[in-house]
């Protein structure tokens, strides 16, 4: 128990020692039956136990962005790659003509279509262009969104528990989920980064 | 961790208690054990009956002096005493020619009884150890060794700690009933 936790204290373990332990004791008045080592075992249990908590109860609607960028299916990929590269993300929503979210076009999308040994990160398609003669998007030039985009598109509600959040984004290796409202409509969006927002993690309050 | 690094403990002794708090737990001992030694050697001479054993001593230093701890608690206390005495005075009679093997069958089996029914208090142990161990005189009063002494002198040494544990102001007894 003892091994285990110090190979995790780097984690979420607050940094508290058994010196701050024995000072905390003897501010109560009576004898203790306990040992500093085995409260701060409690101590650091429970925090993480806090911890945990705190990232159950924060939904996506407490950390996603408002402010989306999306297309639409019919969205020529030119335009795609114009705003994503323009609004600085990794990833957009694709909505169809009634405004359902239908699918996520990313990077990795174009990575993939791009890169010719399967390798799907900018690297390889540097080396692609290096190696080979002219521009690797050229094969998919006068496209639209939904030539490339995902589809289904993995989304949350506004009330998904972060921790699901963080859960899809490992289990499904994505880097972002569209956010529905209650009627369905994109609402905002959560990334990986967005989960840094979170109150564990800032030292503040959510 | 390594076998042998176990051995070398990894962290440091509670800090020392203040005098005042040194001084009530003093007073509470003298008093718990001074109600059952008095009735014991004053009021029960003479009678058959037994007030006062050894392992109160031991219950003494955890309601006077870690009042605190859970094993100190009334639960605790009164379910210590009465569950390892059933299990001391039943082993004894199970097995009365063989101390050598009544002894630590007590004292095992009373410490399995009180952490399954969440009574963990050591002197339970004693409590059970003494049933078997005690004498002529203890192995004569067959169960009653349950109530008297186990469990009326375990209950007034708890009345004794409810009164002398709650007069401080930093002080309050029990943490909890059951």
């Amino acid at each position: 128990m003892v091994e285990r936790l110090t190979a995790d204290q780097g984690k979420t373990a607050p940094d508290i020692s058994d010196e701050d332990i024995y000072e905390a004791m003897k501010e109560i008045p009576g004898y203790l039956d306990i040992t500093p080592g085995d409260f701060k075992e409690v101590y650091v249990l429970a925090y993480r136990q806090a911890q945990e908590r705190l990232l159950h109860r924060a939904t996506a609607k407490e950390i996603m962005t408002r402010e989306v960028a999306w297309v639409r299916v019919d969205t020529p990929l030119q335009e795609v790659a114009e705003l994503m590269a323009q609004r600085g993300v990794s990833g957009v929503p694709v909505l169809d003509g009634a405004n359902r979210v239908v699918g996520v076009i990313s990077e990795k999308d174009f990575l993939k279509r791009m890169s010719s040994q399967g390798i799907t990160n900018f690297m390889a398609v540097v080396a692609g262009c290096l190696r080979d003669k002219g521009c690797k998007a050229v094969g998919i030039r006068g496209r639209q969104a939904d030539d490339l985009m995902n589809s289904p598109a993995v989304t949350v509600r506004e009330d998904t528990p972060v921790l699901e959040i963080a859960r899809l984004f490992k289990e499904k290796a994505i880097n972002r989920v569209p956010v529905l409202d209650a009627q369905g409509r994109l609402a905002g969006i959560v990334s990986r980064g967005d989960l840094l927002n979170l109150a564990p993690f800032r030292g503040g309050k959510a | 961790m390594k076998y042998w690094q176990k051995m070398r403990g990894t962290t440091k002794s509670p800090p020392r208690v203040s005098l005042v708090e040194i001084a009530w737990s003093w007073l509470g001992a003298f008093l718990g054990i001074l109600a059952v030694a008095y009735l014991n050697y004053q009021i029960l001479s003479g009678t058959t009956l037994v007030m006062v054993i050894g392992s109160f001593g031991a219950s003494a230093v955890l309601i006077y002096g870690a009042i605190k701890s859970p094993l100190a608690q009334p639960r605790n206390l009164m379910g210590g005493h009465v569950f390892s005495a059933i299990i001391g005075v039943s082993v004894y009679k199970l097995l009365p020619a063989a101390p050598w093997m009544a002894a630590p069958l007590a004292v095992a089996t009373a410490i399995a009884v009180m952490h399954a029914t969440r009574t963990l208090h050591p002197p339970g142990g004693a409590t059970a150890l003494i049933a078997v161990i005690g004498g002529a005189k203890i192995h004569s009063l067959g169960y009653w060794y349950v109530l008297v002494p186990a469990g009326l002198g375990a209950l007034i040494m708890l009345a004794v700690a409810l009164l002398v544990n709650n007069i401080p102001r930093t002080r309050s007894y029990p943490e909890y009933w059951f």
